[in-house]
């Protein structure tokens, strides 16, 4: 009987969220102590994904520290949850950035702390459970029971306009996953029309023969829901409101975890579930991916609030995993893969900077800062290697994901990537151009001159950030090695499903038939 | 004696009623009695009597069956009674209600309500439907001196027998045709002819009568007024209960006495369940009332229901009960939220009356956070579960439009219980407005209900095999 430390990763936020629930007195007495609690926790729970990450087999593409129970068995949905190399670093993610989101609000939310402190440890607790679930059935419960306390963090916690934020945000990614709800019984009822029994166990599905109509609909219904959250053009009009409004431990988990798990529902469910569909609606998810890079850039260099353009260069930033997963290659979903986690990070640490600045001018203005390089001068160092590792620069994190993506979609279509290229060009811009804005010249406004620079809390938060960003540039394989095996056996099934998708690019080629081209390096 | 089995548990509800109506009649002048206490121990007394009976499959004069299915009803109607019991106190005390009477006419209908759903012939039916259609009629206007209860009285009473009377109309005509009224013989007289035109006029003014009871679409227009006249726990009373036993009845004999019809009736009841579930989320929507929201909320409710029933499958009838009950306990408890911060100056049922409850009442908060949330279909709340069974009978068979319909209704009904979240949650208070202390017996049946939903949205396998188990009988 091993420990079951996955379950253990849902469990133990939620018992932390009721340990907070009984402390007593009033918020000045009880705020403190809440805080700590929450941290030790979310902080404990970082120290298991770590333990799991060092406990799991590399060189295999199965599921690993798998358990599996029988939960409503009458209609075969079981608790079954499981861990491969995809999903492995997605959970050590998520317990990274929990703990800087909560330091992040350790002074901003000053109001509510335990019901703040409650709703992130909830939060949580959902989110590793969307990545670990195994059973569709457990995926949307947990997938849908995730909006909730993020709704609340928005909506209480968020600033000027978090009402509309928090319903939108609420309205639309659940109206976008119902109709998967639809298209998972739709999934259990063929199985059990055809093996006789209801079944929500991912493998298993996997290997149902969906007929060509049936597939359609599903993929679309799948696709629909992820691509709201992901989010994809032209459905990411959610995502600039609720990222600006949100309070920034909102932020961080939102651009961080949550954008992520669109892509990685096409990863692990749209995408393998539905091949030939998949493989036929390709080009056009690509194609939305791209104009959603450039879209996105180009938006995003208009923007005046420099959260509303961390927001929208998330939309451009996420494009390119769209368009590593749409290109099915071993590059392209690796790097999809890779780069869902450099974007939390970068993001993710452009969003705590940007909470700094914000709390301690209450403004997001560019225009109301500038010359901040004389003021704070730790703070804005900081503020430039998160912006280089958003970037690409190489040497940072950003920098080998975007390479992949661009490797695997050049193979596989060379016009995507050629587009999608500029958008590497155009991030460089704009987020150069704010860096510039924000820091450099004098110092124009009068309440600048006396900023205070980085605080021991705020170091606590930004150096982690910036030593990771570090770490995944330099030492690429300690992180892609794990995801590997996995993304190359999603990729070899994919395409024996749907011989289809190889044809657009049978053209010869000299890169073509290693694995992947950076992990195989010594 | 054993012939008698079957109608023992409603036999306790009516004695408890009895006693009731006895002990208000001995009653001095403002002396205070235990008088809820008699219905608990009435329906303590009936919910025994269901375990007990359980799988027995026994039946009284050939009329009443209490069979798995009429008994997992009547637990819920168990249910239903004690929760109603328990968050009655408050308003009777506050409106300086006749208690003896209050309790007395809501355990009468109880007892109506039980013999509507294990009644096995078209006539018993309709007496059950008219004890417990009196009783509620009765208790919506309760509330004597108010203008909007005896208006809202009125129109229920009104429409009511109307439709009773389309009831009665379709059973004679029924009768006419198979000389029964009993519901296996009609069965068997109707699979045996070819559908006549009298037969589909029957099967019709019967269909009639029971979507006004479970105010469905176009038939659901007494639903908000009534509600919105009647006292809160009133309201969350005859909301479960009356929509339960009609559920019941309404089952029973569409999928048993007219089954045989079903070509004909399906559609109709295709129609009626889509323009339900629309009408009820979209009307919903523009309500600033909470109790006519939740009015609204219920006849959506209603049209969930209603796939379940037209999917007729194992999974659907198996549905209906889970259904009811995880609306039954959720739909009281959010009604006894309402009836809690019911205030003798003010009704404080406004949505925006709802504004900063947070700050005041933090658990009053929460509890109808979880009991909006379920209604919403939230996963982990049972609500998620009940309208998973319900989508998972409709794609089983076949009606894949009606569970697309569902599930984005279900979206849009979202809307407006997260208004009520954003009230108390996220709007600060403009006048505090005056909310009374909590009793402590209704706000811990509020964290029962809470807490049943939880458990029956994470662990939902023994009520759902029970309920799949209990619809063997048919």
């Amino acid at each position: 009987m091993h420990f079951p430390i996955l379950t253990s990763l849902i469990v133990l936020p939620v018992a932390g969220a009721i340990l907070v629930l009984f402390v007593r007195g009033d918020e000045e007495q009880s705020a403190p102590f809440v805080r700590k609690i929450a941290l030790t926790v979310s902080v404990l729970i970082f120290a298991e994904t770590l333990l799991l990450w060092s406990r799991f087999d590399p060189s295999s593409a199965d599921f690993q520290f798998v358990e599996r129970h029988a939960w409503i068995p009458a209609f075969g949905i079981q608790y079954f949850v499981g861990v491969d190399g995809i999903s492995l670093l997605l959970l050590v993610l998520t317990g990274f950035l929990t703990p800087l989101a909560l330091l992040s609000s350790w002074e901003s939310v000053h109001e509510k702390t335990k019901a703040f402190s409650i709703f992130m440890l909830l939060l949580e607790s959902a989110m590793m459970g969307v990545f670990i679930s195994l059973d569709l059935f457990l995926f949307y419960v947990l997938w849908d029971a995730m909006l909730v306390p993020m709704y609340f963090l928005i909506g209480i916690w968020g600033y000027d306009r978090r009402i509309y934020a928090a319903v939108k945000f609420i309205l639309y990614t659940m109206a976008a996953s119902v109709m998967m709800l639809l298209a998972i019984l739709g999934m259990a009822w063929l199985h059990l029309t055809t093996t006789g029994s209801y079944s929500f166990d991912l493998l298993r599905l996997y290997d149902l023969k969906v007929p060509p109509h049936l597939q359609f609909w599903f993929f679309l219904a799948f696709a629909l829901a992820f691509a709201v959250k992901v989010p994809l053009f032209p459905f990411h009009t959610w995502l600039p409101d609720a990222h600006v409004e949100a309070p920034t431990a909102g932020s961080v988990i939102l651009a961080g975890v949550m954008l992520k798990m669109g892509t990685y529902g096409f990863v692990r469910f749209a995408f393998p579930l539905f091949p030939e569909a998949a493989s036929f609606f390709s080009p056009a998810l690509a194609m939305l991916a791209v104009v959603g890079i450039v879209y996105g850039a180009l938006v995003a260099m208009v923007q005046p609030d420099m959260k509303k353009l961390v927001a929208y260069s998330s939309v451009s930033h996420l494009g390119f995993v769209v368009l590593g997963i749409a290109a099915m290659n071993t590059q392209g979903v690796q790097g999809a893969v890779y780069q869902m986690l450099n974007h939390g990070v970068s993001t993710g640490g452009l969003f705590l900077i940007v909470g700094m600045l914000s709390d301690r001018r209450h403004t997001r203005q560019i225009s109301e800062f500038g010359g901040l390089k004389k003021v704070t001068p730790h703070l804005v160092a900081a503020f430039l290697i998160v912006t280089l590792s958003s970037i690409g620069l190489p040497g940072l994190n950003g920098f080998v994901g975007e390479f992949l993506i661009l490797l695997g979609a050049f193979r596989w279509d060379p016009r995507m990537a050629a587009f999608a290229a500029t958008g590497v060009v155009l991030s460089a811009t704009y987020m150069l151009w704010m860096f510039q804005r924000v820091n450099y010249g004098p110092v124009t406004n009068e309440k600048n001159t006396r900023l205070a620079d980085l605080g021991r809390r705020e170091r606590a938060i930004i150096v982690p950030i910036i030593a990771l960003a570090v770490l995944m540039g330099v030492l690429p394989n300690l992180f892609l090695r794990p995801i590997e095996p996995s993304v190359a056996r999603l990729v070899n099934r994919f395409h024996q499903n749907a011989p289809a998708h190889l044809q657009v690019d049978a053209r010869p080629s000299a890169i073509g038939h290693q694995p992947s081209a950076i992990s195989h390096q010594p | 004696m054993s012939s008698l089995n079957a109608i023992v548990p409603m036999a306790c509800v009516t004695a408890a009623a009895i006693a009731a109506m006895v002990a208000e009649a001995f009653r001095d002048p403002g002396e205070r009695m235990p008088i809820a206490g008699l219905g608990l121990v009435g329906l303590v007394g009936a919910a025994i009597a269901t375990v007990l009976l359980w799988n027995h499959n026994t039946s009284s004069f050939g009329l009443v069956v209490a069979d798995d299915f009429g008994l997992f009803v009547t637990g819920i109607l168990i249910v239903v009674g004690l929760l109603s019991l328990a968050i009655s106190g408050p308003t009777i005390d506050r409106e300086r209600l006749p208690a003896g009477e209050y309790y007395a006419l809501m355990l009468f209908a109880t007892a109506g309500m039980m013999l509507m759903a294990t009644a096995s012939d078209l006539l018993v039916i309709f007496l059950a439907l008219e004890v417990l259609s009196l009783a509620v009629y009765v208790l919506t206007g309760i509330r004597r001196e108010s203008p909007a209860a005896t208006e809202a009285a009125f129109k229920y009473f009104l429409l009511g027998a109307f439709s009773s009377a389309f009831f009665l109309y379709g059973i004679a005509f029924s009768y006419g045709l198979t000389g029964s009224t009993r519901l296996d013989s009609i069965r068997g007289l109707t699979a045996s002819q070819a559908p006549a035109p009298m037969q589909l006029l029957a099967v019709g003014l019967v269909l009639v009568g029971f979507a006004f009871k479970v105010s469905a679409v176009p038939f659901h227009m007494w639903t908000p007024d009534a509600y919105e006249g009647a006292p809160p726990a009133v309201a969350g009373f005859m909301s479960t209960g009356v929509k339960a036993a009609a559920f019941a009845a309404f089952v029973r004999v569409f999928l048993s006495a007219f089954e045989p019809l079903r070509g004909q009736w399906s559609d109709v009841l295709w129609l009626i369940a889509a323009a339900t579930m629309i009408v009820g989320t979209v009307v919903g929507v523009a309500q600033s009332n909470v109790k006519r929201m939740l009015a609204y909320s219920s006849i959506a409710h209603g049209g969930y229901l209603l796939i379940a029933l037209l999917s007729a499958n194992d999974v659907g009838k198996g549905a209906v009960l889970f259904y009811l009950l995880t609306y039954a306990i959720t739909n009281i408890g959010a009604f006894g939220v309402v009836a809690l911060l019911d205030n003798a100056s003010r009704p404080n049922d406004r949505v925006a009356d709802y504004a900063g409850l947070w700050n005041d009442h933090a658990a009053l908060a929460a509890l109808m956070t979880v009991f909006l949330l379920s209604l919403g279909g939230f996963p982990p709340m049972a609500g998620f579960i009940a309208k998973w069974y319900v989508f998972s009978a409709a794609v089983k068979a076949g009606y894949s439009g009606l569970a697309i319909i569902g599930v984005l209704t279900s979206v849009i009904s979202v809307f407006f219980y997260l208004r009520i979240v954003v009230m108390m949650y996220m709007t600060p208070s403009n006048t505090p407005a005056q909310f009374p202390a909590v009793p402590k017996i209704a706000g811990a049946a509020l964290v029962v209900s809470a807490i049943l939903i939880f458990y029956l949205g994470l662990l939902p396998t023994r009520v759902l095999d029970w309920a799949a188990a209990s619809i063997s009988a048919f």
